[in-house]
């Protein structure tokens, strides 16, 4: 679950007085939800995950994730916390001297898993974004959607509560992003909470659902839209 | 820590010895020019103490008498003996002296022999455990009654002590310069290399690697690159060091004036000069390359 509660963020170094990066934000998202964020730039939208990465704090209000208080945790903790989170980025973050293997192996390294765990769940999740016959490449070998594929993966091996993406689709081909947010969805289905920041009106409005829309730091919209994919999944049905 | 983590861990440390070959050789010429120099200054100036405290050993105040009974003898050795920085006091009587002179000069015997009386003082021959305090302790035995002349060698004495004051700052400010610049310059190196893996950094932050899980590579292939430079300065400070030696032992009067023959040999120090060049070396990279991430980390 992730619940913002009456969030202000305010930028000392910006101009004279300032920023107000979010104002009064309130939030919450349950266990189970595909959450679309979406604004313009300067939104607040990376600021909200900053604050939900626990990067920042707040300077007013409270931010829970995964049942952790982030307004009070100790900063030895943070670590501990982000292994409850998968993250996903724009420019993939992948480490270019490592193999696919070695980009997802390396988190369950980090969260100190054993190599009998890790020789089993690595080429479980590649064979999930089905780049099982890849794992020896290197991310440079790969094209975009493929490497934001492995980021995916590598997000979904530790089997997190909560996926965050950062603009998952912003350097990949159009045709592909679709396959992107599926590949998205698929995992919500197995009960992963995602979150998902975009700028593509085409994406949300294709896939639909729960739609959070930040404009000057304040979410503006909250609700639910019915997505095309609905519509022409129904048109199929009615056929 | 699991022990596989542990292990991949200190892989990952020595595989990125060759992945930042450029900084790790710069950081290893550094170090090892550093530990050489340490180590060399650190034997030249145990071998320059043994020299001085041979030379201390020989040094000696000559205390003359003038005319004393053996009473008077007795009270100039109490007096002598209880001064708290004689080390051994010996006796030579005007008789043994007169007899040590007639030996040295053998060709000028008869006219030491024609001499009605013995021109030979008594003395005392005083070692003193203090070479600072030559100058005073000639002061206070030249002010016992009976004492005619008190000769001390305190040229010599004030020679070794402000030579041996020069070397020991010498040598400490060398030790501590050299220390700061290995550092400071390990620290650069690293924090290029550190420099070059924030974004890698970054993303072990961002899936929850701890502080010290992303320092264990870092500290381990300082360490390497350490140990591996203290044990090539190691090899290169015997060589030098006994071409030195073999210097100076080619000159056979600075040898024996300065008592050479008991410099230290390497080969006695060996294991020790060995733990030491690799220990400081691990812990001079160690320390500049986990002080280098510090902005890094906080992500």
């Amino acid at each position: 679950m992730v619940e913002l509660k009456n969030v202000d963020v305010h930028y000392k170094d910006g101009g004279k007085h300032g920023v107000d990066a979010l104002h009064d934000v309130n939030i919450r998202i349950n266990d189970g939800e595909f959450v679309f964020i979406v604004g313009n730039s300067g939104a607040g939208k990376s600021t909200m995950l900053k604050l939900l990465t626990r990067e920042i704090l707040p300077t007013n209000g409270r931010v829970f994730v995964n049942g952790y208080n982030l307004s009070k945790m100790k900063n030895k903790k943070v670590p501990y916390f982000r292994r409850s989170l998968g993250m996903i980025f724009q420019d993939f973050r992948l480490i270019p001297d490592m193999t696919v293997y070695d980009n997802v192996a390396f988190v369950l390294r980090v969260t100190d898993r054993s190599n009998k765990y890790i020789r089993q769940r690595v080429p479980y999740v590649l064979n999930l974004v089905k780049l099982a016959d890849k794992a020896k490449f290197k991310p440079t070998q790969l094209s975009g959607g493929e490497q934001q594929r492995v980021a995916i993966a590598r997000a979904f091996a530790c089997d997190p509560k909560l996926i965050i993406a950062d603009e998952p689709t912003g350097n990949i081909d159009p045709a592909l992003s679709y396959e992107i947010v599926e590949l998205l969805k698929d995992i919500n289905r197995c009960g992963t909470t995602v979150l998902m920041v975009t700028h593509e009106h085409d994406l949300v409005q294709y896939f639909g659902g729960r739609i959070i829309n930040l404009s000057n730091g304040s979410v503006v919209f909250d609700n639910y839209i019915g997505g095309d994919e609905e519509y022409m999944e129904g048109e199929d049905e009615g056929k | 820590m699991r022990g596989s983590n542990f292990s991949y861990l200190v892989k990952q440390g020595i595989v990125s010895v060759w992945h930042n070959r450029m900084m790790s050789f710069a950081s290893f010429c550094i170090i090892m020019v550093s530990l050489l120099l340490i180590s060399l200054a650190m034997l030249i100036a145990a071998d320059l103490n043994v020299v001085i405290g041979n030379a201390e050993d020989k040094n000696e105040v000559l205390v003359y008498v003038d005319k004393a009974d053996e009473d008077g003898l007795l009270h100039i050795e109490e007096t002598i003996k209880n001064n708290p920085y004689t080390e051994r006091v010996v006796f030579y009587s005007k008789e043994e002296a007169f007899e040590e002179q007639k030996e040295k000069m053998e060709e000028y015997s008869e006219v030491l022999n024609a001499l009605k009386e013995n021109p030979m003082p008594d003395t005392f021959r005083v070692t003193v455990n203090d070479l600072k305090k030559m100058n005073e302790v000639k002061r206070t035995f030249e002010s016992i009654e009976g004492v005619e002349k008190v000769s001390a060698p305190y040229d010599f004495a004030s020679v070794l002590v402000s030579l041996r004051t020069t070397l020991t700052i010498i040598a400490g400010a060398m030790l501590v310069a050299l220390v700061i610049v290995s550092v400071v310059i390990v620290y650069n190196a690293a924090r290029t290399s550190v420099f070059a893996r924030r974004k890698e950094i970054g993303i072990m932050k961002s899936v929850g690697a701890t502080n010290s899980f992303i320092k264990f590579p870092f500290f381990i292939e300082g360490m390497f690159i350490g140990v591996v430079a203290g044990a090539v300065s190691w090899f290169l400070t015997k060589i030098a060091y006994e071409a030195l030696v073999s210097f100076f032992a080619g000159d056979l009067t600075i040898w024996q004036v300065l008592g050479l023959s008991q410099v230290i040999r390497f080969d006695d120090v060996m294991w020790f000069m060995l733990a030491f060049n690799c220990l400081v070396g691990a812990l001079l990279s160690a320390i500049g390359t986990v002080f280098s991430m510090g902005k890094h980390l906080k992500v």
